[in-house]
């Protein structure tokens, strides 16, 4: 890989980031479209801030998503024709049915819909009959008025029916305290749940000695000593609701800190040793907070 | 959620045209995909335009995506929150008036199996952002989750917009630093 400037490198990473604005977005699409090596560093920093993404909460986006960006690959791969019997009337115009999916916003519709579809491709492998009930069904659900009088349905079959949209939800905001000996060695990440405020602790250091028990704590200068928040380590993954009773202000500006106990953790409540690791929380995932504007 | 190499081999198969491996991915990815563009979009029907051209997307350029580069979940995740950020970015610039009101925040459903499988990558990049001055850290996690520009961010630090722009860089660069990024 060719050498790049560091205006290059912080572009690169700032396109990544997302804070470049609409004119050097374009300037660096650009460069990708011309510089392969270029288009390598602006996607190895996509990678590198895309694990953030594993704090993001999954938000299920509605049913109908699907039916569009299924319409929509639809009309972009090649689709086998729809063939019609020599003797059967003149055609009338057939409607692309994923269209008709979207045009009528109609559960009953689109139900039938996929069905013709089935229909369909089976009726390019059998007979002609099929096909012509198949173009039929089409038009009834389409349009009712290029049917002779005896078989155009007695009332139009487009019905309104109400999607109701589910205010979405939003994310609340994720701390993380990475409770370390010293810069590069991790013993143990603290995540926080902002809403709920259950934390989470994984080991990732070293197990505690054999008869002793790592013990989280909580210090804040608002609170006479140490609280405790339970024995760590015991697993690679704890769980627990015990932050619920600390209002926000107390567990976002406190000290987590870890002291190596008794089995079971300190029979007085209290710590009993200095402190091995320690970390204040760092705001992940921030809520989703109005932003301030522009300027 | 399907491992990384059974979405490395889905979109394999969607590179071919299959129509039923890509309802797979889609079932398997939207919810994670939705909720970073949500995030950053704050409008359901925005939000649902941008996934619809991200799988789009998806879909037509499945036959460029290289695992050797790229994880299959931080691929697609990039083709959204790209498209988010560039929708963002024009509407700010057109008019921020025109935004209705926000979105009301409602209580994330905890998702404690998400955090069992924080990866090694993350570790180390979380790492890398604590060693970050506080403000900086709050400053380079809001942007990417929040997609904020730097006009937003500046107001959000009350300081000048070229400061902000000095801030991201040297943040990036300490962070290319600790990672040991070419």
């Amino acid at each position: 890989m060719m050498a790049y400037s560091e205006d290059h490198i912080a572009l690169a990473a700032e396109y990544a980031l997302g804070t470049l604005d609409a004119d050097e977005r374009a300037q660096v699409e650009t460069m990708m479209s011309v510089d392969k090596d270029f288009t390598a560093m602006v996607q190895a920093w996509e990678q590198k801030l895309g694990v953030l993404n594993q704090m993001v909460g999954s938000i299920e986006p509605r049913p109908e998503v699907w039916d569009k960006i299924r319409t929509a690959i639809g009309h972009s791969a090649p689709q086998e024709p729809l063939v019609l019997p020599q003797a059967a009337p003149p055609p009338p115009p057939v409607p692309d049915i994923s269209e008709l999916a979207v045009a009528m916003d109609d559960s009953n519709v689109i139900q039938l819909s996929a069905k013709v579809r089935r229909w369909r491709n089976i009726a390019t492998l059998t007979t002609a009959i099929a096909a012509a009930l198949v173009a039929m069904i089409a038009v009834q659900a389409w349009r009712p008025e290029l049917l002779p009088e005896g078989i155009r349905p007695k009332k139009p079959r487009t019905q309104v029916v109400e999607v109701k949209v589910p205010a979405a939800p939003v994310p609340s905001a994720q701390y993380v305290a990475v409770l370390q000996k010293d810069v590069g060695s991790p013993a143990f990440i603290l995540t926080v749940d902002g809403a709920t405020k259950n934390f989470t602790v994984r080991k990732v250091g070293a197990a505690a000695e054999p008869g002793k028990s790592f013990e989280l704590w909580l210090i804040s200068d608002r609170l006479q000593r140490p609280r405790s928040l339970g024995v760590i380590g015991g697993s690679d993954f704890t769980a627990r609701p015990v932050l619920s009773s600390y209002d926000a202000d107390t567990i976002n500006a406190a000290t987590f800190a870890v002291t190596v106990e008794q089995a079971g953790g300190s029979p007085e409540g209290k710590p009993t040793s200095a402190p091995i690791y320690a970390g204040k929380l760092i705001e992940t995932v921030p809520p989703a907070a109005a932003p301030p504007p522009a300027r | 959620m399907l491992t990384p190499a059974e979405l490395v081999w889905l979109i394999a198969a969607v590179a071919k045209g299959d129509e039923a491996a890509f309802e797979r991915l889609y079932a398997a990815t939207r919810a994670k995909l939705f909720g970073v563009v949500l995030r950053i979009l704050r409008r359901q029907d925005l939000a649902e335009e941008v996934i619809q051209e991200a799988y789009v997307k998806i879909w037509n350029s499945a036959g460029q995506f290289n695992p050797g580069l790229s994880s299959p979940i931080t691929w697609m995740a990039s083709i959204a929150r790209n498209r988010a950020i560039d929708v963002v970015r024009k509407r700010t610039e057109s008019s921020i008036e025109e935004e209705p009101a926000a979105m009301e925040v409602a209580a994330d459903t905890p998702d404690p199996l998400a955090r069992r499988e924080m990866t090694e990558e993350l570790k180390r990049l979380l790492e890398c952002v604590g060693r970050l001055e506080p403000d900086r850290q709050k400053l380079v996690l809001l942007a990417y989750y929040n997609g904020w520009s730097r006009e937003q961010l500046a107001a959000k630090f009350a300081t000048p917009v070229n400061t902000v722009k000095t801030w991201l860089r040297r943040s990036m660069m300490d962070i290319r630093e600790c990672l040991g990024l070419e």
